[in-house]
């Protein structure tokens, strides 16, 4: 591995300034420098919702943890609503793939059309999450009733956040876009931003496991992680 | 595929881009420097504030009861927002947010952070935090009087001072400051991977840097526990869920709570918790390295050593959190286990020590003010550190845990020694940053002052945790086994706390007069080789390097070289600008 490589150098021998300075080149790749923190934020987002699954893990084999899904009358038992919320999300990872597509081709309609169809998309998976915890309210699954439901409106509450973050940079990606008509630059922004939509993609294909397990399942898993 | 964005960032000087208005150069700035300035002030002040709150603790300890403004309520609450804002808003925000703004594109060569909006907004979320954090003393209730560690559930239930407005200002404050430190470390973490100078290669980094840039990745990694943790108990707080709290009966009435787990919080916030003595201790590392290094005139002993050191730190600091938890009961294997590794993480430290040592070894040491704070940065340290290997073994710190010890211990280990090192730095770049040196003589007795004076304080604490003597408590009232004498001692630390803390005003001092009125400095008046004193203009400007970056050519210890006229090489030199002392060149194998 490089950086392993990089770390055995021995830089107070006299060696051929060449040799050392392949890695330093004295040029800033701004995309490369984008993609660098774009990874390390994903490595701080990997690092909350794990330590947030830890909690709840630990918290399913507790006696007072209902799990919401299992029988006839727990609200995910049939996950309907929540597919549709996933092809939503799915539907606006795609998108925002062919945007970058097209941007690489400067096809101007097609590109409004896929920025447009990712902003659709995101929002209606968006308002699906509030629909579904106004469903919940109603059937009187609180945030406070039990674990279970405290876990679901916390985790999905702080995944919506992420997104809403996301919708934020695309939004000023597209302002830029409108401002100074850089197909490049469009190209490496929304080569970032799908990358991001993809991982909360996952992240949420995640929590939607995770959250509508019934309880035999989280009585396995628990007894794989030793809680 | 479209091509690469490239930008020749040594062809970046623009006129235009230089702020030109007071706002913008002193207040919006996007500069570095200005923003690690910002920090600084910032963090100080706070810190202040902090120093405090500490020497009314030491009032009531010292004399009890003989301060009507400081009842029980009161003194929990000092002990409280002492100990966050120490850690979190002084240290951390000092060490990354100044230091790590001011150093990182300076030492490799870049002309600013790689995101500087970012940069900004970093500063203003964090200064947002420390407000936040403020205000508490103005709210009804006061601050909170949990503990700096926050337990719950008393953390939340009344009884406990400030378990309204207090706590949940102290949970939305950390909340906030998590998001500036997430933007500011994210830029560092960048800064040192994608825009260093050419020539600049990791191992060719001072080991500031390397210091910096682990400890951000580790910042990174570990306050998302804190967030997280803060997030959980804002709910438990406010929309009344049982992430942490269990059935509870509190003042005579049943809670709505149940099933909650305390002991997941401990967990979720050491977890967070002792990869932040590391936060503060590496940078501090770095910095130390290099201050000995130049003010000996020597290379750095066993660098690369080092380098692997503070990455060893930095990946075992994961694994060893469960021994702040000892007392909280655990299973005996889980206590061999933590155990285990916090005598395995003192391997690299010491060996960090080591280095230290040798490096000082047959060096030409120059005893000036930073290396005075050094010296001593080794001292504390060392002390620290060893009873550090007392405490992390199971059977000595059940015991102990409770008592002054662990305060005297955590108080030498992360309290004083990067504050030793935090006053090196600062003597050692402030003519870097005004052109001008800090009184020497203020400087020498702000040294001894603090030197002795801490010494003075924590020596003597751990023998009251011998006798027995609890920490957090507000008084001891009548306790048969601790003697009398333990009171005198006491009183005698609270006075050696109220010196040290006035020697800190005349540093204050020292630092608004040196500012104006100090000696001028010159370039590069250490004969430092690292590139942030190798600058066009002297202070830095904005941008950095004027016209063209740097081009380095070697690491950053190239100190007393044998046969070269001056005692060191600017890493910016080239071998064939290298001056030797004699006219066959050939005679040098150093730098062919």
């Amino acid at each position: 591995m490089q950086i392993l490589k990089s770390l055995r150098v021995k830089p107070w021998l006299p060696v051929e300034f060449e040799q050392q300075t392949s890695q330093a080149t004295g040029l800033l790749n701004k995309e490369k420098a984008a993609s660098t923190a774009l990874h390390f934020l994903l490595a701080v987002i990997t690092v909350i919702f794990f330590l947030f699954t830890v909690t709840f893990l630990q918290r399913t084999q507790s006696f007072d943890f209902q799990a919401l899904s299992g029988e006839p009358w727990l609200p995910f038992t049939n996950a309907e609503i929540l597919w549709q919320n996933s092809a939503y999300l799915l539907l606006a990872s795609i998108s925002i793939m062919l945007a970058k597509k097209f941007a690489e081709r400067q096809s101007l309609s097609a590109i409004m059309i896929s920025l447009a169809a990712t902003t659709l998309f995101t929002l209606l998976f968006i308002s699906g999450q509030i629909q579904v915890w106004l469903q919940l309210n109603q059937s009187g699954f609180y945030i406070t009733t039990n674990p279970a439901n405290s876990y679901y409106f916390l985790l999905t509450g702080v995944h919506a956040l992420h997104i809403i973050g996301g919708i934020l940079v695309f939004m000023r990606c597209i302002l830029l876009f409108a401002v100074n008509r850089s197909y490049q630059q469009l190209v490496s922004r929304l080569k970032l931003c799908a990358r991001y939509w993809h991982y909360l993609f996952f992240i949420w294909l995640f929590l939607f496991f995770l959250l509508t397990s019934d309880a035999d399942t989280f009585k396995t898993i628990a007894s794989i992680c030793g809680f | 595929m479209t091509k690469m964005e490239n930008v020749a960032i040594a062809d970046q000087v623009d006129e235009s881009s230089h702020p030109t208005t007071f706002m913008s150069k002193y207040i919006w700035s996007q500069d570095h420097k200005v923003i690690a300035v910002q920090y600084s002030i910032t963090a100080i002040a706070v810190g202040l504030v902090a120093l405090v709150l500490s020497g009314m603790m030491r009032l009531q300890l010292g004399f009890p009861n003989e301060f009507s403004f400081i009842d029980p309520s009161s003194y929990l609450q000092f002990v409280t927002m002492h100990g966050m804002i120490m850690v979190i808003y002084l240290l951390t925000a000092l060490l990354l947010g100044g230091f790590g703004n001011y150093l990182i594109p300076l030492m490799i060569g870049a002309r600013d952070m790689v995101f500087p909006f970012l940069n900004m907004l970093s500063y203003w979320i964090y200064l947002l935090s420390v407000l936040v954090l403020l205000a508490s003393f103005f709210v009804s209730g006061g601050p909170t009087g949990a503990g700096w560690t926050l337990y719950p559930p008393q953390a939340i239930l009344s009884g406990t001072p400030g378990s309204g407005a207090g706590i949940l200002l102290m949970l939305i404050s950390l909340a906030i400051f998590i998001v500036a430190f997430t933007m500011g470390g994210l830029n560092y973490v960048t800064t040192i991977l994608q825009a260093r100078t050419k020539g600049m290669t990791l191992m060719r980094m001072p080991l500031t840097l390397w210091g910096i840039f682990v400890a951000t990745i580790l910042g990174l990694l570990a306050f998302p526990a804190l967030l997280v943790s803060a997030i959980m108990m804002i709910f438990d707080k406010v929309v009344g869920t049982s992430f942490f709290m269990p059935a509870i009966l509190s003042l005579g009435q049943t809670l709505e709570h149940s099933g909650g787990s305390p002991i997941l919080f401990q967990h979720l916030f050491w977890f967070f918790g002792h990869p932040e003595v590391y936060i503060v201790a590496l940078p501090a590392f770095g910095m130390v390295s290099d201050v000995i290094s130049v003010h000996a005139r020597k290379n750095i002993f066993g660098y690369r050593m080092m380098v692997w050191a503070i990455i060893a730190i930095g990946g075992l600091s994961f694994v060893v959190w469960a021994h702040h938890m000892y007392v909280s009961g655990m299973n005996p294997y889980f206590g061999f286990f933590f155990a285990t590794t916090t005598l395995i993480i003192a391997i690299p430290t010491a060996l960090k020590v080591y280095n230290w040592l040798l490096t000082l070894w047959r060096g030409n040491i120059h005893l000036t003010v930073p290396m005075l704070f050094a010296i001593g940065f080794i001292f504390t340290f060392t002390h620290g550190g060893l009873t550090g290997l007392m405490l992390g073994n199971v059977i000595i710190d059940l015991p102990l845990s409770d008592t002054f010890f662990v305060v005297a211990h955590f108080h030498m280990v992360m309290g004083v020694s990067p504050i030793m090192v935090l006053f090196a730095a600062i003597y050692h770049w402030f003519p870097l940053l005004t052109g001008r040196f800090l009184n020497n003589k203020l400087g020498k007795f702000h040294f001894w002052g603090t030197f002795l004076g801490t010494y003075a304080i924590y020596l003597p604490m751990h023998y009251l945790g011998f006798l027995g003597v609890p920490r957090r408590y507000y008084a001891m009232g009548e306790t048969d086994f601790i003697p009398e004498s333990a009171q005198t001692l006491n009183a005698g630390i609270t006075v050696s706390a109220i010196i040290v803390g006035l020697v800190q005003v005349v540093f204050i001092f020292n630092l608004i007069w040196s500012t104006f009125k100090g000696k001028k400095s010159g370039r590069n008046p250490w004969q430092a080789t690292s590139l942030e004193w190798q600058t066009a203009q002297f202070p830095p400007g904005h941008g950095n390097w004027g016209k063209q970056l740097p081009q380095v050519y070697r690491w950053a210890y190239d100190y007393s070289v044998p046969k070269v006229k001056d005692d060191f090489i600017p890493q910016n030199v080239a071998p064939r600008d290298v001056e030797y002392l004699t006219d066959d060149k050939n005679n040098n194998q150093r730098d062919k």
